[in-house]
């Protein structure tokens, strides 16, 4: 039906991304940012798992990635790849670990009492 | 007799004999001719009776014709439109993945692929452009994608996976026919109630159940289903009633043409209907092999077969590494014949009975 001339250059996915969130877009509470880091657990897989799911721990099995790059290797937009991660570390088979802290400054005012402290003292 | 020729009455009918003989044969050639006449007429009228039919038929079919072109034509235009939208949202899907926006981004997709499926169903009863060539894709990724265009989806679910693909050219055409079966099963159920939709590998193939927990359908509804589905009926675009029904006539069309299998006669175990889709073998094929995978070992089990000796003469060296251990089953069982063997174990006896013998503490011959 279809002959070879007609054919479009491009085409786009098979799978649209709502179909493999089942609609959702967006999480309630977001605890994954760009550079949230994380791996796969030694929990076994079940068999059912969907493909996008199965790929994205054959991804985290190797080590920490963040989550950036999963989205990067994976093709999909980073909102969709939130909810799959959500989705495999509630069931246990992700484990997230947060980036390094920045270093956590001592209130300005403590800062102040001890130096006003000293200088009564010793000042 | 004499009075007889005096009677005038005698000599009338004398006369009378041939004129009413001539008038007789006059008659019956009148008659004849005026049943040939009818025959002939009644000839003509049939003729009449059936150019006007011919005509009628034609003027149909050209109508049907013209209908179907432009519609055609109209559609290929609107299929192309969408996918190019789908183009243009899946790039801003992936460029605002974070933002909120994401969420009406997928909505539009949504009903962006609904559209598209419509323009395509439309497009397949005027024998027209079926769509985009797709690479083979699994059979639960055709469901799904299946599942995509349809308004209800978040009602259907995937019970089970498969191990097979379809071929690149039934990916589209079985979608396609999976959507209309499921728009269907959403339509005619409740509105909260789930679709159920299994993958089973049967004998001849691979079949997707897909069942609702609607009100059914009626015997005429199931006629008119089965008609359309085993294509016994072409309805074109001008047979779809009013308002017009696409469902089975698309997938009647869509199963003719791409040689799968398509029934809705039995019931669900929810007591709605359950379709039954079966792809036979010659539109499956295994399941690709993803990219990121290195090439497959099978190359490196068929390296005994490369040439022994260099260029140069000198015995090649083969690569030693990914060959897998288990020894293969053609290299265990190599073609040896009985006599082959059997002189093996005879140079492996005269080995073990010369090595006894050159033993230093025994003399002659003498095996033990």
């Amino acid at each position: 039906m279809t002959a070879p001339e007609e054919q479009e250059p491009e085409s786009a996915q098979l799978v649209r991304p709502y179909v493999i969130t089942n609609g959702r877009g967006r999480l309630d509470n977001d605890q994954f940012n760009l550079i949230t880091l994380v791996t796969a657990s030694d929990q076994v897989r079940p068999g059912h798992l969907d493909p996008e799911k199965r790929r994205l721990l054959d991804l985290c099995a190797g080590g920490y990635l963040s989550v950036a790059e999963i989205a990067g290797h994976m093709g999909l937009p980073i909102g969709i790849v939130k909810i799959l991660l959500s989705d495999l570390s509630a069931d246990g088979y992700l484990l997230t670990r947060a980036p390094a802290p920045p270093a956590q400054l001592v209130d300005v005012s403590l800062l102040q009492e001890v130096l006003d402290g000293l200088q009564a003292r010793f000042g | 007799m004499t009075q007889y020729i005096q009677d005038p009455a005698f000599w009338a009918l004398i006369a009378g004999t041939p004129l009413a003989a001539t008038a007789i044969f006059r008659g019956r050639k009148t008659q004849a001719k005026l049943r040939s006449e009818k025959a002939e007429a009644e000839n003509r009228y049939t003729d009449l009776e059936n150019q006007y039919s011919a005509a009628v038929q034609e003027a149909q079919v050209r109508a049907e014709e013209a209908t179907k072109s432009a519609l055609k034509s109209a559609m290929r235009t609107l299929q192309g439109l969408a996918n190019e939208q789908q183009l243009a949202i899946s790039k801003l899907q992936d460029r605002y993945g974070e933002h909120h926006i994401l969420q009406d981004l997928l909505e539009i997709d949504h009903m962006n692929s609904q559209f598209g499926r419509r323009a395509q169903s439309i497009a397949v009863l005027c024998d027209g452009w079926l769509g985009r060539q797709r690479a083979v894709a699994s059979v639960y990724d055709v469901v799904r994608s299946a599942k995509g265009r349809i308004r209800h989806y978040t009602r259907v679910e995937i019970r089970s996976q498969s191990n097979f693909a379809l071929t690149s050219r039934a990916v589209e055409p079985v979608a396609l026919a999976l959507a209309e079966l499921l728009d269907n099963a959403t339509s005619y159920s409740a509105p909260d109630s789930p679709i159920d939709i299994t993958i089973r590998t049967v004998p001849k193939g691979v079949c997707i159940i897909i069942d609702d927990a609607g009100v059914g359908m009626n015997e005429e509804e199931k006629n008119r289903a089965d008609q359309l589905l085993s294509a016994q009926r072409a309805t074109g675009v001008t047979g779809l009633g009013n308002p017009p029904q696409f469902g089975f006539a698309v997938i009647g069309v869509l199963a003719a043409r791409y040689g799968f299998n398509v029934s809705v006669d039995s019931a669900s175990p929810y007591g709605g209907v359950r379709a039954v889709v079966l792809l036979p073998e010659d539109l499956l094929t295994n399941m690709p092999e993803p990219e990121e995978q290195p090439v497959s070992r099978t190359p490196a089990a068929a390296v005994p077969e490369e040439p022994g000796s260099t260029a140069g003469g000198l015995p090649k060296r083969r690569r030693k590494g990914s060959i897998s251990i288990v020894p293969q089953a053609d290299t265990t069982a190599p073609v040896r014949s009985s006599e082959e063997t059997a002189s093996i174990m005879g140079a492996f006896q005269r080995g073990t009975q010369s090595g006894r013998s050159a033993n230093p503490n025994r003399e002659g011959h003498d095996p033990q």
